[in-house]
């Protein structure tokens, strides 16, 4: 190996911005070539100190005291750093594995160093990552820890901020028909459930946290057989017992926080209104799925045809005449026709006609 | 490459201007929008890059990773050629952007390499290389107050840079340590370790007005020091401004308050 590095040499009587030199092989030692080719120096091996040195301390400095002082011999390239730390000359020194042992431990340490700077730096999207694709786990978690009581107190606001927009009717056969139906539907279940006709020709159906259920004229006047009606209370029924709407609503008011918490004073409440009205505008559609999939077994639980369900759900899907709070969707009513016709040729007692 | 030998003559006390002088065929690369005037006979060419690697190498990739880098130091796309095309010496200067001091720095008598604050370079003889040094040590990156990335010059030409205030230009044996207020540091040689400290106490760290760290430059090599960092120079223009918020403080004139009602200066 006939190699020489360029190097930069300080030391007694040389100016204190280095001089450049060469760096070789000599025998079996170093030397140092300065510029100019005057003088030559050879480097004191057994001796020798090896330190990295540098602008991010890629290059190694080399050095060893004479009688007159300290040497330095520094190569600052880290490709000939590297290669002069191999040279026969300098691998059998103890100061040479030392140096590497410590080049390796700091790789690693700054490795970890910009990993924690990585990780703190994603933290926050990955947090958000997890909140957006884990909402409604979190929500359902939530929502456990509210106690029943709470839940109907809370129905029962809603609704009372409600009644004043909405012209019920409770009186007549009408209601009656809904009540004994749902009666019959909500046997032992532990919500106190009641059920209210608005005067409303829109097709529509809500339920509220609690058990409290509101059917609109409109529905009942587009419903062809009592079967079909049931299907609707199961469904509605099936949101008040999965506790959908504290759902929809802590999964708000989280993105609430969670908008407030990133925005910090940026975010006006108006932003935050609006994305949270977007969160609370409808169930999701694993909410609709689910009330749907436990409304039919209550149906069936209940002794009652559930082909009205899909029944009803085929005709408003065909009308598209379902409210933005209930989507409709060809999927659903695939889903309803295939429960169907996996309970084969099953009887049903035919609910009695008003 | 052999660079261009240039003349030059520094103008100016604190608001300098630079202008080199320079031989026929000869060339000098400026930052883009420093040059303040040229003689007749000075051909200008704004090339992509640093312009260093015309003769040396060329192709786009190469052309592209001179541009990008020139981008990650906060400087532009693109650097002037003034080249001179005459018979004879011709002259072209070069100003300083902001009060300070302009630094020449011979590159062939520091071992041909020279780390600098980004933003700080003003011009060069042509076959100076423009690159970045990349600081891997966290710790400095964060509370170096130069950041992580630094410019580098190479070539063994002479280079100009740019510095804020006063400049002092230290000279340190090997182990000998500066502490220096963060921000404050122009440039070093790369054989210099610049590193930061803790300022050590507590109440230092929050009271003495210098920060929880300091920058700390260890010799042997080089060091250049600027008494007036931009940044800091503009932090006390902006508080002083009434227009962005700042308190209006009299001046002391005969009319005292006065007068700030009276000319009509103040809205």
């Amino acid at each position: 190996m006939t190699n020489s590095f360029t190097a930069l040499v300080f030391g007694p009587g040389l100016p204190v911005t280095g001089t450049p030199a060469l760096l070789g092989v000599e025998g079996d030692t170093l030397e140092a070539r300065l510029a100019g080719g005057a003088r030559r120096l050879t480097l004191n091996l057994p001796t020798l100190r090896l330190r990295e040195v540098g602008f991010g301390r890629r290059g190694i400095e080399l050095a060893w005291t004479e009688a007159d002082g300290e040497w330095l011999v520094h190569v600052l390239d880290p490709e000939a750093a590297t290669q002069v730390t191999g040279l026969r000359q300098l691998a059998d020194l103890s100061a040479t594995a030392a140096l590497l042992t410590r080049q390796r431990a700091q790789r690693r340490r700054r490795a970890m160093g910009w990993t924690t700077l990585a990780v703190l730096g994603l933290a926050p999207l990955l947090l958000l990552a997890l909140l957006y694709f884990q909402a409604d786990r979190i929500a359902a978690w939530a929502v456990q820890s509210v106690p029943e009581d709470v839940e109907a107190r809370f129905g029962r606001s809603a609704f009372e901020a409600l009644r004043g927009g909405l012209s019920l009717r409770d009186e007549g056969p009408e209601i009656d028909r809904v009540r004994t139906l749902g009666k019959q539907l909500t046997l032992g279940l532990p919500h106190r459930y009641e059920f209210h006709l608005a005067q409303d020709t829109a097709v529509n159906a809500f339920a509220l946290p609690g058990g409290i259920i509101v059917v609109n004229t409109g529905l009942l006047q587009a419903t062809q057989r009592p079967e079909e009606l049931a299907g609707v209370l199961g469904h509605e029924i099936e949101h008040v017992e999965q506790r959908h709407g504290l759902q929809a609503l802590a999964k708000a008011s989280g993105w609430r926080a969670t908008w407030a918490l990133l925005a910090g004073p940026w975010g006006g409440s108006l932003v935050a209104d609006a994305a949270a009205q977007l969160g609370s505008l409808k169930f999701s559609r694993d909410a609709e799925r689910q009330a749907d999939a436990g409304g039919f077994d209550r149906l069936v639980a209940a002794g009652i045809d559930p082909s009205g369900m899909r029944d009803f759900f085929r005709r408003l899907q065909a009308d598209g005449s379902f409210l933005s709070t209930h989507p409709s969707g060809a999927e659903r009513e695939q889903h309803l026709d295939q429960r169907v016709r996996q309970l084969g040729g099953r009887r049903f007692e035919p609910l009695a006609s008003p | 490459m052999a660079m261009d030998v240039i003349d030059y003559e520094i103008f100016g006390d604190d608001i300098q201007y630079v202008e080199v002088e320079l031989d026929p065929g000869e060339a000098a690369v400026g930052e883009a929008g420093a040059m303040m005037m040229m003689q007749d006979g000075i051909e200008m060419d704004t090339v992509f890059g640093d312009g260093s690697s015309q003769a040396a190498q060329g192709g786009l990739l190469g052309k592209l990773m001179g541009a990008g880098k020139r981008l990650l130091t906060g400087e532009s796309l693109f650097t002037t050629i003034f080249h001179n095309e005459s018979s004879s010496k011709r002259r072209v200067a070069f100003a300083a952007p902001y009060p300070g001091h302009i630094v020449p720095i011979s590159l062939a008598d520091i071992g041909g390499t020279f780390i600098c604050q980004k933003d700080s370079f003003l011009c060069a003889a042509r076959g100076v290389s423009l690159g970045i040094a990349f600081n891997r040590k966290i710790g400095t990156g964060l509370f170096g107050g130069e950041g992580f990335i630094m410019q580098k010059l190479e070539g063994d030409g002479l280079a100009f840079v740019h510095a804020g205030g006063t400049l002092a230009v230290r000279d340190l044996q090997p182990g000998e340590r500066l502490r220096v207020d963060t921000g404050c540091v122009v440039g070093f040689q790369p054989s210099v370790d610049f590193d930061i400290q803790y300022v050590g106490k507590l109440k230092s760290a929050l009271f003495s007005g210098e920060g929880l760290f300091f920058a700390t430059l260890t010799g042997p090599g080089r060091v250049w020091i600027q008494s007036l960092p931009l940044s800091r120079l503009a932090n006390r223009i902006i508080k002083a401004a009434p227009a962005a918020g700042g308190r209006s403080v009299g001046e002391g004139s005969l009319l005292g308050g006065l007068g700030g009602l009276l000319d009509g200066d103040n809205d």
